[in-house]
């Protein structure tokens, strides 16, 4: 398959001094579903920061065939959806509509195409009757969902997801996970929610102190105890 | 905990709620200004009358203006301790070394009048629209792009910053804090604002992130409503625009 994402020797250090990522080798093929695992400080969120262009750090960061520089930046960040940890950071805007029309609006499409963008992205996560409600009258459930919103209506070939499912109760993680699988892009998801990863992504990446210690299919990676055990994580139930 | 939402009743329906955004904000604006300007104590007092109708006309109730009012009360009352102590003018009582002056008393009566009044016409003024409406109105109207973003995320975080703060204090409440007036209250509160402005200051990068990976360059862009004009909406600025002529002209003469 086409490779989508070419990452080589890429470090990257904090202006306070910490370092986050020491190294980092990864390529990442066309529609791979790719969990990123690890403790907390592994650099999984800081990696996911430079796909984006958001952050830049030395070595080199290909993204769609497009080095990550000035030039491109417009074009990787129509392609490259990022959804954060936190829904209150990615809805902004006053209403559920502006905040998923805001990035059609500034890839400058016309009027029609922005509403229809915004249609089909609310379609896809079932929640197109709230257009015109409030960001901070939904519920937490219904920011994540909206929040990915914002994302797909991008026409996007790359979803980057921190921590999709923390803070959710057990029906709106299912259902976001059901959502997630759903959807026909390449995926690369960052999290501690292990049984999610392993439900989701064919492969997983294993980070601890900025550099990559394993990387290969899920559930031989999860399920290797001591593996995951030196690293701060343990083997998902589902596989024990 | 009471959430400040000014647009509470924007569901509502009224001559204020039915009226065009933009010609509302022009000719409330206008009329706001023609009352905080008017040197007179007299004008004043129908201005405040005017705004309560005003209010009355757009159907947002009483209590709900009175609970946001109250600030601006507390405000005033400073103008009315300070005032008629320290403006020079015709003595009306004095009390050992303490005089109350008759200029004082009228320049507090005057800032109180006009500001409460002004305060009011905010009222029909942004609570007859949704909040997104008056968004859309400014940016339609060529308002400086930074001062309308300042406004939007003041307006979308300020809930946000509320419920930091309740849970902040539930945390400390949790571990038997009890406001009390003493310097320990006082350090301790302190602490609490600064972890909220160090929250704020990181939410502020995640935010602009989070603007930024969706092609954000610095310029808010929102896509434009259809605002339609009729004839109606132009007759009511007319009558708004005239009164605050009205106003300011007698304003001088009198």
């Amino acid at each position: 398959m086409k490779e989508i994402i070419n990452i080589k020797g890429l470090k990257y250090t904090y202006p306070d001094g910490t370092t986050a990522l020491c190294g980092i080798d990864l390529t990442v093929s066309e529609e791979e579903s790719i969990g990123l695992i690890g403790p907390n400080g592994a650099g999984k969120s800081t990696l996911l920061l430079h796909l984006n262009g958001i952050l830049r750090g030395k070595g080199q960061v290909q993204v769609l065939g497009l080095e990550i520089d000035d030039k491109n930046l417009i074009s990787i960040r129509s392609k490259v959806g990022l959804v954060f940890q936190d829904p209150e950071n990615q809805l902004f805007m006053p209403t559920v509509f502006d905040n998923v029309a805001f990035g059609p609006i500034n890839t400058d499409l016309e009027k029609y195409r922005v509403e229809d963008s915004v249609r089909k992205a609310l379609e896809e996560v079932e929640m197109e009757e709230s257009a015109q409600r409030y960001a901070h009258h939904l519920s937490f459930g219904e920011k994540k969902r909206i929040a990915l919103a914002t994302v797909l209506s991008m026409n996007l070939e790359i979803l980057l997801l921190d921590e999709p499912t923390s803070n959710l109760d057990p029906r709106a993680r299912r259902h976001l996970i059901k959502l997630l699988k759903g959807f026909r892009v390449t995926k690369i998801v960052a999290g501690h929610d292990l049984e999610m990863i392993l439900d989701i992504c064919n492969r997983v990446v294993l980070l601890d102190q900025g550099k990559i210690i394993a990387n290969g299919e899920s559930k031989e990676i999860m399920g290797n105890k001591s593996l995951m055990e030196a690293h701060g994580l343990e083997v998902p139930l589902s596989l024990l | 905990m009471h959430l400040p939402e000014i647009d509470k009743y924007a569901h509502l329906s009224s001559p204020f709620h039915s009226w065009n955004p933009r010609i509302k904000l022009i000719s409330i604006f206008l009329l706001i200004l023609s009352i905080v300007l008017n040197p007179n104590l007299i004008i004043a007092s129908f201005a405040l009358l005017l705004a309560i109708v005003l209010v009355f006309l757009s159907k947002i109730p009483f209590s709900f203006v009175l609970i946001h009012l109250r600030w601006v009360l507390l405000f005033c009352l400073f103008f009315f301790i300070i005032m008629p102590l320290t403006v020079p003018g015709n003595e009306i009582i004095r009390l050992n070394f303490v005089s109350i002056s008759w200029e004082g008393t009228k320049y507090a009566s005057l800032i109180t009048l006009r500001a409460i009044s002004a305060v009011l016409l905010i009222f029909p003024m942004l609570g007859t629209m949704r909040f997104d409406a008056t968004i859309k109105a400014l940016q339609r109207l060529k308002v400086p792009n930074k001062f309308i973003q300042m406004i939007m995320f003041t307006y979308r975080y300020i809930f946000v910053f509320m419920e930091e703060t309740r849970r902040m204090f539930i945390a400390a409440n949790a571990r038997v804090f009890k406001k009390r007036t003493n310097i320990r209250t006082l350090k301790i509160i302190s602490n609490l604002i600064g972890m909220l402005f160090i929250h704020s200051f990181e939410r502020t990068q995640n935010i602009y992130n989070s603007m930024v990976s969706r092609g954000y360059t610095g310029y808010l862009k929102t896509l434009d409503d259809d605002f339609r004009l009729c004839g109606k909406d132009f007759l009511k600025g007319f009558f708004i625009v005239a009164i605050a002529l009205i106003l300011t002209i007698t304003g001088r003469i009198l």
